[in-house]
């Protein structure tokens, strides 16, 4: 946050911070033309937004202590319960002045929230979800061949149907994925196997996924994405022995 | 009258200059944090995405088996709200050492460092921040993270095999696979869960979610696989899930299953906790450990049997 004085079009600089009261700072600047000076007052909501991100206004002078924030902010116990800020707001309404705009709104959103749900006819949340890039993955769960553009043979169906109920919609999903990835209108067994393994458009001989079964079970999966990377660097889209012989010395530099 | 000034013109003209400083003192942050970290070689974190299913009691046993095979071990506790590491390992009362270096972090069982926003706090007393938390979570959620920063920052962890960072529960955004992200070369994530269906379906999601964040999820472990017996030994099942269905969809191996043990549970809730390596639930965690160093040396194992 800048200051800039109007009459000499220039910054103004910062000079110095004072704690005018609890929960409040005083943050003053000076024009360096013309001299003019003026200080910004925090109230309590606004000094914890600086607090909370651990810096210090107008840089340090002396290095952080160690847990500075954790021990400067953790509540003693004799003032544990004691709302700063709804001290405040609750002076600021007794008073009748105003405050915040954000706070205003919290005090009356369930108000607005009930108009806004008549004429909207949405949830008065929505606008703010989508700003936000939020993206809700189709629900797999509404069944095996609820997506219209692919079909399920009946022993693959059959397959997804065995999985247990809490992993069912993340392999359809998962599968319909890379069906629609590499074209496919039909889902069959071949789909789902190829599917667990998509590796990226890399192949693997038979002679090659022979040697990964060498590799203890827990470490294959590791294993089988660090090759396949190996060969994309080589600009390779088989996995042969070769590839595997060339990873192997690779690793040796390791032992 | 006042002329009437154009800030956009005004603004063109000069150099601007961050007094403030912020930008610069979040840099130095988070220099600082890698400075710090420089000296350890395997920093994990375990997660879950959901609570109760045994994290805490999960990290410190894997914690106390790896240095029961000679490593170096840390054990960061970041569960800020519900930390329970120093109670199971017996170290309720101590606290971290402040000198202008940094915070010397005190030694448990087997020689291993723990830091714990535990050692912060009175006993039974919850943690309370300053400020105006009651009204706005927003400000809670940036206060716990740069108090997890400074977890991070300021403890003088020296020259570490390991650090195992037990995170809070939550699936997603709010909080541990960021806290993850934090930590400079990350080795990867252990995900625990427990064979039920509920906490699979939240696991899966963290699963997910730490993958977009670019965390290597190494492994999970099923934790209250079953229920061994005190008085007999034998073993019932607790739960009717499938863990080995879920590391399947996810392409997660399974390093292993602890049943849930009273006889240990107990010791650790005491805060005396049980150090044989002979008993079995300890050799269970000692053969996850196992596969987790392997896991981590993945190219030496690569090399020798590919």
């Amino acid at each position: 946050m800048k200051f800039v004085c109007l009459n000499c079009e220039t910054y103004m600089g910062f000079e110095k911070v004072e704690k005018p009261a609890e929960g409040s700072l005083g943050v003053f600047f000076g024009c360096p033309s013309c001299g003019a000076k003026f200080s910004m007052v925090t109230n309590p909501g606004e000094t914890q937004m600086v607090s909370s991100l651990g810096v210090k206004l107008g840089g340090r002078t002396v290095a952080a202590e160690p847990f500075e924030m954790t021990r400067g902010t953790l509540k003693d116990e004799a003032l544990a319960g004691s709302g700063q800020m709804a001290a405040y707001l609750n002076e600021k309404i007794q008073s009748g002045q105003p405050v915040a705009t954000a706070s205003s709104e919290a005090k009356t959103a369930p108000n607005h929230g009930k108009d806004g749900e008549k004429s909207a006819s949405g949830c008065p949340f929505s606008a703010m979800v989508a700003e936000m890039g939020l993206t809700s993955s189709s629900k797999p769960g509404a069944g095996a061949t609820g997506m219209p553009d692919l079909t399920w043979t009946a022993d693959a169906k059959e397959r997804l149907e065995r999985l247990p109920s809490f992993v069912k919609p993340m392999v359809q999903s998962s599968v319909e994925a890379y069906a629609r990835k590499h074209g496919f209108k039909t889902i069959n067994l071949q789909v789902m196997d190829d599917s667990k393994n998509d590796s990226n458009g890399v192949a693997w001989t038979p002679e090659a996924e022979k040697r990964l079964e060498n590799i203890p079970d827990f470490i294959q999966p590791m294993a089988r994405r660090e090759i396949e990377r190996i060969a994309k660097e080589r600009g390779s889209a088989t996995i042969t022995a070769e590839l595997m012989d060339d990873a192997k010395e690779k690793f040796m530099k390791f032992m | 009258m006042a002329i009437e000034k154009d800030l956009k013109t005004i603004l063109g003209k000069l150099n601007y200059s961050d007094d403030a400083k912020v930008v610069q003192q979040i840099t130095e942050q988070m220099r600082q944090v890698q400075a710090r970290m420089a000296g350890i070689q395997h920093k994990l974190v375990v997660m879950s995405g959901k609570g109760g299913v045994g994290k805490s009691m999960t990290t410190v046993n894997l914690a106390l088996a790896l240095a029961r095979q000679g490593a170096k071990v840390g054990l960061l506790d970041v569960d800020l709200n519900g930390p329970c590491v120093p109670r199971m390992l017996g170290m309720t009362g101590q606290s971290l050492t402040m000198t202008p270096d940094g915070a010397i972090p005190p030694v448990g069982p087997l020689g291993i460092k723990v830091a714990s926003m535990d050692f912060f706090l009175d006993p039974a007393s919850p943690v309370r921040w300053k400020g105006p938390m009651d009204v706005s979570p927003v400000w809670l959620g940036l206060m716990e993270m740069n108090v997890i920063r400074e977890f991070l920052a300021d403890v003088i962890w020296g020259e570490l095999d390991y650090l195992l960072t037990d995170l809070p529960p939550g699936a997603a955004a709010d909080k541990p696979p960021v806290i993850a992200g934090f930590i400079p070369d990350l080795a990867g994530a252990i995900v625990v869960t427990t064979p039920s269906e509920v906490a699979s379906d939240v696991v899966q999601k963290s699963v997910t979610y730490a993958r977009d964040m670019g965390i290597r999820v190494l492994g999970m472990v099923e934790n209250m696989s079953k229920y061994r017996c005190p008085s007999c030994g034998a073993e019932h099942d607790l739960f009717e899930g499938d863990t080995e269905a879920l590391c399947d969809a996810l392409n997660v191996p399974l390093l292993g299953r602890i049943p849930f043990d009273r006889t240990l549970a107990r010791t650790f809730d005491k805060g005396i906790p049980l150090l044989d390596d002979q008993y079995p639930t300890i050799q269970r965690f000692q053969e996850i450990a196992g596969r987790i160093q392997s896991l981590l040396d993945y190219k030496k194992v690569l090399a020798e049997k590919l």
